[in-house]
């Protein structure tokens, strides 16, 4: 039996009139990478910063491990320390070195001892390979570095379900490797991750399900293999072949 | 008044202008911390509260604030022209270093803010340990502008005759009829002051600044 | 002259915001016994009424004035020192028990606070520089100069009153200096024509600053100069008039204006 780790029930976002997406409805297992593709401006974005509750949905409930965490008054500081982010842009802290930026969750958040935040933010710069970065700052280190870092500090944390918000599309198409190669691992280990993004390499290789979201809702969703080559709607077809087009070659240079 | 002892005596008055400085300068740094905070984060009535504050105390010249604090300061407890004066300089700083902080914290890119929330800080705590200290490295040049204005303001307090640097210049050029020489003095000790704050500022400024590749 | 203007504001609005706060219980003199100490303000920017001598000790006419009676008194004297336009406010608002800078008596001073009896009678003076032309026969014929004198004192209130008020003078030949030594450096250098002062630091004036004189000299509205005292502080008003009629009647008033004041 699939055990769902975040459920999504009728999720609707609108900023006044603007709708950005409605009635969105979701599972993510144990284990699975679920990703979520698309046109730009079709809310991805939102719908991952509403799910780890930095957004604030207008209506709509979402559960994570069986427990609602949309119910009025749950702790939502609690909830993030259980939802790791990885953002398009890094967010690294600027005037923190790497390890710092990975410690800082443990021992101001989780309250680890100093010994043991810093062993334990080793172990994740070690797991993305960049133990010899440790004291650099993230000015000092480069785009794909540092959106690894933040992989790390996200990852330090524990959490049961690993969001990420286009990882790759802020890089210089050299350094997009070494960022799927992190995720990829991650994926092979049995992390829970939701990952919005463009690369289809990468989609059609890990992903366990792919969800097509346009104009604010699910149009399509499935395993790979069903929705890259028999989808059911032309809408699909013509977003994917646009999207091979656009960024498939670059993940095949890499 | 041989010119030795004529320095000497201006210069006795560094002691005071130090003290006000010393006392005004954190206690603005204090409340303009705080209030810039509330401007920021405390939501819309303190942003406004705060902000009617800030236009009023920097829309004011010092010396009338401080004659109006002094009198309000000191109006119940009896305190000395030092100590009210000091006081009295530090609130008016606050307003001014508010706004050095609070441009310093509104120049930290509201997805700092994000990204401390997304790994499980409160508000609060992000505030703490990611605004400030990058907002404080932002802070330290303007800061040091202000530090200088202090210094200088400081001199205000001789209107509510504590013996500092300025108001014994002017005792000295009424005793010996030699302002120009009474005032050059005044004038350098000032200058050195600012000089030397400035200096050390900069170098925390050098020290504080984050490493990043050119 | 900007500075002055915002410096008056500012008292003013700080005596009124102030006001509502004043705490005025007990009288004044039985609170300088009880402390044993009588804090008095004076402006030791004005010799050779009171000013610093060169160990930086505040000396003058007033000065020594003043710790006889502190001695009569059987109370220990502290000084401060503060500039001339913030003493009265200072002993409206009890931050000094009295005041000693060469006040004379005004009407609207006496709004504000009370008087001792006097303890000297000075005069006015105009001081020109030894090349001056013009024609000064009578006291008003200053209104056709430009004329310097301390911001604040009687000669600011007469001038202000009988010539620019009275339509006689323009505002803007009326120069009002912070102290009376910065005016004399500028009728020195020509800035003003005419310095108009009391008469006892117009001789000092004649004296320190080369090429300057004495144009004239009289009673104007000037005259006693008086001990301020707070408000409504009639015992202690009663105890320094009867210490400054004790001085008088010794020749010790007399003496020390031959010590401060020898022509």
């Amino acid at each position: 039996m699939p055990n769902p780790i975040l459920v999504v029930k009728d999720l609707t976002k609108k900023y006044g009139d603007n709708i950005i997406f409605h009635d969105i409805n979701m599972t993510v297992n144990e284990g699975d990478t679920d990703v979520i593709i698309g046109p730009s401006g079709t809310g991805k974005s939102t719908l991952l910063r509403c799910i780890n509750l930095l957004t604030k949905a207008n209506s709509g409930q979402i559960w994570l491990d069986g427990e609602e965490i949309t119910a009025p008054g749950y702790d939502e500081d609690e909830v993030r320390q259980h939802v790791g982010m990885v953002f398009q842009n890094f967010l690294l802290f600027n005037h923190l070195t790497a390890l710092d930026n990975v410690k800082i969750g443990l021992s101001k958040v989780k309250k680890l001892k100093d010994d043991q935040a810093e062993a334990k933010a080793m172990q994740e710069l070690d797991r993305v390979g960049l133990a010899d970065r440790a004291h650099h700052y993230p000015g000092q280190l480069s785009g794909g570095q540092q959106q690894r870092v933040a992989i790390a500090r996200a990852l330090a944390m524990d959490p049961r379900i690993m969001l990420f918000d286009e990882p790759t599309s802020a890089l210089d198409p050299e350094l997009i490797g070494e960022v799927l190669e992190v995720m990829r691992k991650l994926a092979l280990d049995g992390m829970t991750m939701l990952v919005v993004t463009h690369e289809m390499g990468f989609a059609r290789e890990v992903s366990d399900r792919i969800i097509f979201l346009e104009k604010g809702s699910i149009v399509e969703e499935g395993p790979p293999e069903v929705l890259f080559y028999t989808p059911k709607f032309e809408r699909t077809r013509e977003f994917l072949w646009k999207i091979t087009e656009l960024y498939g070659k670059k993940e095949s240079d890499s | 008044m041989d010119v030795g002892r004529f320095i000497q005596y201006i210069a006795s008055g560094t002691a005071y202008t130090v003290s006000v400085t010393l006392i005004a300068l954190p206690l603005g740094l204090f409340l303009g911390l705080i209030f810039s905070l509330l401007y920021v984060y405390g939501g819309k009535v303190l942003t406004r509260i705060m902000s009617i504050y800030s236009t009023v105390m920097r829309g004011i010249p010092p010396i009338v604030l401080l004659f109006i604090l002094y009198f309000m300061v000191s109006g119940n407890i009896n305190l000395s022209p030092f100590w009210a004066g000091s006081i009295s300089l530090g609130i008016v700083s606050s307003a001014y270093q508010m706004e050095i902080i609070r441009g310093a914290l509104l120049s930290v890119s509201g997805a700092q803010m994000m990204a401390a929330r997304a790994i499980g800080m409160s508000r609060m705590r992000a505030i703490k340990h990611i605004i400030i200290p990058q907002a404080f490295r932002m802070a330290i040049c303007p800061w040091s502008n202000e530090a200088a204005i202090v210094i200088k303001d400081s001199s205000l307090v001789y209107a509510l005759g504590v013996p500092e640097i300025l108001r014994r210049a002017q005792l000295i050029s009424a005793s010996t009829q030699q302002p120009f020489l009474a005032f050059i003095v005044a004038g350098l000790i000032y200058f050195m002051l600012v000089f030397v704050t400035n200096r050390l500022l900069d170098g925390l400024d050098k020290r504080m600044r984050i490493p990043a590749n050119p | 002259m900007k500075f002055r203007i915002v410096l008056a504001l500012a008292i003013v609005l700080g005596v009124l915001l102030a006001g509502c706060q004043q705490a005025g219980e007990g009288s004044v003199l039985d609170k300088i016994q009880a402390a044993n100490k009588v804090v008095v303000g004076t402006s030791a920017d004005y010799p050779p009424y009171e000013y610093i001598d060169e160990t930086g000790k505040m000396v003058g006419f007033d000065i020594e004035l003043m710790e006889e009676i502190a001695k009569r008194m059987d109370v220990a004297l502290d000084w401060q020192d503060m500039p001339f336009d913030s003493l009265i406010a200072a002993v409206q608002e009890g931050k000094i028990d009295m005041s000693i800078s060469c006040f004379n008596y005004s009407e609207e001073r006496d709004q504000l606070v009370d008087f001792s009896d006097p303890y000297y009678t000075s005069q006015d003076a105009f001081i020109v520089t030894d090349g001056f032309s013009g024609t000064f026969t009578v006291p008003e014929d200053a209104a056709n100069f430009k004329v310097g004198v301390q911001s604040g004192t009687v000669q600011d209130e007469w001038l202000t009153a009988e010539l620019v008020d009275a339509g006689l003078m323009s505002e803007a030949n009326l120069s009002r200096y912070e102290r009376v030594d910065q005016a004399a450096l500028d009728l020195q250098v020509g800035r003003i024509d005419i310095l108009m002062s009391d008469d006892v630091p117009a001789q000092a004036i004649v004296s320190q600053y080369d090429g300057l004189k004495i144009i004239y000299q009289g009673m104007l509205y000037t005259g006693p100069i008086n001990i301020v005292l707070p408000d409504g502080a009639a015992d202690l008003q009663a105890e320094v008039n009867r210490i400054i009629a004790d001085l008088e009647a010794e020749g010790f008033i007399d003496a020390l204006a031959v010590k401060y004041f020898s022509e």
